[in-house]
């Protein structure tokens, strides 16, 4: 699971509404992978990236430090540009548990794919 | 959405995709091909809203079993995408070229038998699961193609498919499946049995489908690699292969008879195969949404003039009975096509998986009618699919 899939998760049990977003994110395993850098792609994804919620999962993995806001002129900083590269498409978790905020409800990351099913009860509908 | 096996993921470079499926052995091999997928229900994604930029969704939505579920999902999509994000839906269309389906909720037998040998063998962990032809083109109703998880043992394929996603293989393979009169590979058989033994069955209300829900809730499986409860049936995924040679089945399903098994046979249920308790225990259903037969094909929905017809037997827990389309007389035993048809009976390992064939005019009709969020830009028929692209509006609209 990269930290882009992670910044668009969010916990649907039943009730929790918008406050099921970030999941906090816990990793036994991880892994980098290297991805073809496409400067133009990430600075279009940087405005759409929720940038609290990558920062805390960025920090729960212990990476290199990632700027609390991206920097002014960003599109055209090839340094950050590469760093966000990194933090949001090399980095790969197999393994762990991504943890609903407020229910505390844990959902498993296994052979890197994240297993959001609830049961009948915890659901919405 | 219903990536299934993660034919889609890659066809534009451009693009960051992120894969969903309901299943998880099939996600697994969409991970495998190196796509960054995950397991979660189309009903209740698991999205913050309008992250998305695009959503597809091909050959998912017709297994859902109500009108409501079909919205529900339509919805959730809408939800997740951002405004100015399209979403395109591919379903089957009830229309086709050179059949037409009676009605428009169907039962589909899928065999074991269909499964791909090559992935049995390298996914020994998950016991049997397939990736299977779907994903090798989109078969469209002209096929009874899917995929659905066995619980149990190791594929029986006597013939391995190819699980490579080329188009020459998509063809192939599509090409066999549409000769249906061909008798002598064995798969073409089961193919030809699997027609013949397609299953009217209805569009639930929710209450209708909760009970059956309720009623087969002992019989959840929680083995083996099923971490996640899986309380309704993965969502089928159909791949559709954009090669211009044309993988699209443009014949439509044998249907000059589709009938329902009357013999004494102990409870089948949902399934649909004789003798299946095996299967039972393992499986949830090839169908979107109950697992429990009993009442799906109960002759007291006097909206669906199939079960009307012949079903005049309400404590039968197997609402199998034979329609044909062009004589609705019910076989006596001594009846010597009667025999034939018992040879005709869907495999015992044969599952169903329920589709809901959409008629011209309906999946608009529906998103305008449900889902004012969306505006459908274009709507067009695609080799027996029915194909809509819609745009999320903007608050300002």
């Amino acid at each position: 699971m990269k930290l882009l899939t992670h910044n668009l998760l969010s916990s649907h049990v039943r009730g929790v509404g918008t406050r099921g977003f970030p999941l906090r994110l816990q990793a036994t395993e991880v892994r980098i992978n290297p991805v073809e850098f496409n400067p133009d792609f990430v600075a279009r994804m940087i405005p759409k990236v929720e940038w609290a919620a990558l920062v805390q999962a960025a920090d729960t993995l212990n990476l290199a430090e990632v700027p609390k806001e991206p920097t002014e002129g960003y599109e055209h900083d090839e340094t950050f540009l590469r760093k966000m590269h990194h933090v949001l498409l090399e980095v790969d978790v197999l393994e762990g548990t991504l943890q609903c905020p407020e229910s505390g409800r844990l959902f498993p990351i296994s052979r890197g794919i994240p297993n959001m099913l609830l049961n009948d009860e915890e659901t919405e509908t | 959405m219903g990536c299934g096996t993660g034919k889609y993921l890659k066809v534009n470079s451009q693009v960051h995709t992120l894969g969903c499926d309901y299943c998880g052995p099939l996600v697994e091999i969409a991970r495998n091909r190196g796509c960054e997928v995950m397991v979660c229900d189309n009903l209740n994604l698991p999205f913050r809203d309008q992250g998305f930029d695009a959503i597809i969704s091909i050959g998912v939505i017709h297994h859902f079993s109500t009108k409501q579920r079909r919205i529900r999902a339509i919805k959730e999509m809408a939800r997740v995408l951002a405004p100015g994000g399209q979403l395109m839906i591919y379903v089957w269309a009830m229309e086709q070229k050179n059949r037409h389906f009676e009605k428009q909720d169907v039962l589909v037998p899928w065999n074991r038998a269909f499964c791909s040998g090559l992935l049995s063998e390298s996914h020994q962990s998950w016991g049997h699961q397939c990736g299977h032809p779907m994903s090798q083109g989109y078969q469209g109703p002209g096929s009874a193609c899917g995929c659905a998880v066995c619980f149990q043992g190791r594929c029986d394929s006597k013939r391995s498919h190819s699980m490579d996603y080329g188009p020459a293989a998509a063809r192939t393979s599509h090409e066999d499946i549409s000769k249906e009169d061909e008798e002598e590979n064995g798969l073409y058989n089961n193919f030809g049995k699997s027609f013949r033994s397609w299953f009217f069955s209805r569009s639930l209300d929710e209450s209708t489908l909760r009970k059956q829900i309720e009623r087969a809730r002992p019989m959840k499986i929680t083995e083996g690699w099923a971490n996640s409860t899986v309380s309704r049936q993965p969502s089928r995924h159909s791949s559709l292969d954009f090669h211009p040679q044309e993988p699209f089945s443009a014949k439509g399903p044998n249907l000059d008879e589709v009938f329902v098994d009357t013999t004494s046979q102990s409870h089948v249920g949902w399934l649909g195969a004789t003798g299946a308790s095996e299967n039972f225990r393992g499986h949830e259903g090839g169908v979107g949404g109950g697992k429990e037969g009993s009442d799906f094909l109960d002759a007291t929905d006097t909206r669906d003039s199939v079960t009307a017809g012949h079903a005049s037997d309400p404590s039968a827990r197997k609402m199998l009975k034979r329609v044909s389309a062009f004589d609705s007389t019910d076989p006596k035993p001594e009846d010597p096509s009667y025999e034939e048809e018992q040879r005709d009976a869907p495999d015992s390992r044969a599952f169903m998986r329920y589709y809901h064939v959409f008629r011209e005019g309906e999946l608009s009709g529906l998103l305008q009618e449900s889902v004012s969020e969306l505006q459908v830009l274009s709507a067009s028929n695609d080799h027996g699919n029915w194909c809509i692209i819609a745009e999320k509006r903007g608050s300002w609209e």
